[in-house]
């Protein structure tokens, strides 16, 4: 299965959709620091208001992160994701494929798991790319701080993966299912923040995978491993048992 | 025949989808090393009755078996010593031919040296080589049957199913597959060859079934079949067969 594996991730990395997904990141990381080099007037009121004390960093890994990270998880693993089995069923690749000694179950989470790789492949570059451009550019940036907190991100965006591959299986139909996964997400990074500006609703807001992937926020200058792993093991664990429903629900997809 | 001697028993197969009785108490056998016919009109269930054998989908009655192996009970195995060739599919159009090879290979879990030995071997049977770099979205019809067959033997199948793979073939290419198929044969690949087309059933299988509104309506060699019905040819034989049926 290991080898099925590499040579889906290697397919997943060549196919169309996956440049399209690259051009789409590194867009963000080249203009994100020429667009926050002078804001609009109203952008600029907003962040005062809310970061009035915070130093800049912080304000750019807020704009970073829920503006421009957390969109991308909810576009790109979509895009990756929601064809998983129901493209090859639509165009019939399936009808090979599915009289091959591995069950459909199986053949999911190869499937699933490669496009989380081809995921990881393209948000590690766009964060290491980040990581190069960046400094000089965002006032007060620490690129250590800035792959800790990213790295935990990470880990949400697979989590976002992995939900859109289930989501389209269970919907069973490639459109519908690619828009309810995308609803979904949308809502989930909505409300991702909310305990930010709500600190009394912030427990609540621990149940949604998308906050946790931001949970660095609440503290940049003492980002460890006591503050990252757990939100990785939760992210980590909520993607496994993901993958594992999808791999049920696929089941009743027709050959 | 005993079954245990058999590559394939079929025993009172059956399978209802909903109100449709798709197949209904189909019965046969196939001798290794033989290609078999299994001919009828589209719709006679031939198509749902290749997909029970691997497992595709589940029959409602009877039961059969290839190799040996239950197809309920033991569909991996089924599919592990077989080689299927659907009538509708698709290749993937971002892979090339090469690539796809090794991909179905590693379903099997053959060790990437050999999967790559195989893969190379059967482009170079089937006249692919020049083309096994090429993606699959740009091959004819006939390139994509080359492909099609090629990765139903990537496993060196012991059995091979075939649904009607010589549909959409110009005669040349028609031609070149029933000569693969005669060779496999030959080197001891039992082949359920399903088609419509009588003339390539009757040049390439000596014992056929026919199916008919989901039924088997006869099983035998051509020749006794033909004797038997005083039919000169295949097509007369075959609208025979089915006027019976339907008096």
């Amino acid at each position: 299965m290991t080898r099925l594996l590499w040579l889906d991730y290697l397919a997943g990395l060549r196919e169309r959709k996956t440049w399209i997904a690259a051009a789409m990141l590194v867009y963000a990381v080249l203009v994100i620091p020429l667009l926050l080099a002078d804001p609009p007037p109203h952008v600029r009121e907003a962040i005062a208001a809310w970061f009035a004390d915070a130093d800049p960093f912080a304000v750019f890994m807020f704009v970073w992160i829920d503006l421009v990270m957390n969109k991308v998880a909810t576009f790109v693993p979509v895009i990756l994701a929601s064809g998983v089995v129901l493209r090859e069923r639509d165009t019939g690749v399936l009808a090979v494929l599915a009289a091959k000694p591995l069950t459909l179950s199986r053949y999911f989470v190869v499937r699933t798991v490669s496009a989380c790789a081809v995921m990881l492949t393209l948000y590690v570059g766009a964060q290491l790319l980040a990581a190069l451009w960046f400094p000089g550019r965002v006032a007060g940036f620490r690129p250590g701080t800035f792959l800790a907190a990213m790295s935990l991100h990470a880990f949400a965006v697979l989590f976002a993966t992995a939900f859109a591959a289930t989501v389209s299986v269970a919907v069973g139909r490639r459109g519908a299912g690619a828009l309810v996964a995308l609803m979904l997400l949308g809502l989930m990074v909505g409300l991702a923040l909310v305990g930010f500006y709500q600190p009394e609703w912030y427990e609540m807001t621990l149940v949604n995978p998308l906050t946790l992937g931001a949970l660095s926020m609440r503290d940049l200058a003492h980002l460890g491993a006591s503050t990252l792993l757990p939100p990785m093991l939760a992210l980590a664990g909520l993607t496994a048992v993901t993958i594992a429903l999808g791999s049920r629900v696929v089941r009743k997809v027709e050959v | 025949m005993s079954a245990s001697a058999s590559a394939i028993t079929v025993e009172g197969l059956g399978k209802r989808f909903g109100a449709v009785q798709a197949v209904d108490d189909v019965s046969f056998a196939v001798e290794p090393g033989e290609i078999f016919g299994f001919m009828g009109h589209n719709g006679a269930g031939k198509t749902t009755t290749l997909r029970m054998l691997l497992g595709l989908t589940q029959p409602t009655s009877g039961r059969a078996a290839v190799l040996g192996h239950d197809i309920v009970r033991a569909t991996l195995e089924v599919r592990r010593v077989a080689g299927y060739l659907p009538a509708s599919y698709a290749l993937p159009p971002d892979m090339t031919a090469r690539e796809f090879l090794q991909y179905v290979a590693a379903m099997f879990a053959i060790p990437p040296a050999t999967a790559r030995a195989r893969g190379d071997a059967l482009l170079r049977r089937f006249g692919l080589e020049d083309a096994a770099d090429r993606k699959l979205r740009g091959f004819s019809t006939g390139m994509t049957q080359k492909v099609g067959l090629a990765q139903a033997l990537i496993n060196e199948p012991r059995v091979l199913l075939l649904d009607e793979p010589t549909a959409g073939l110009d005669p040349l290419g028609r031609h070149e597959l029933l000569e693969h198929l005669r060779e496999l044969a030959q080197q001891g690949v039992t082949i359920v060859f399903s088609s419509h087309i009588l003339s390539d059933v009757e040049t390439l299988c000596r014992r056929v079934a026919a199916m008919h509104h989901a039924k088997l309506i006869a099983c035998g060699e051509i020749a006794a079949l033909r004797r038997e019905h005083g039919a000169a040819t295949m097509d007369e034989l075959y609208l025979t067969l089915v006027r019976r049926q339907a008096s």
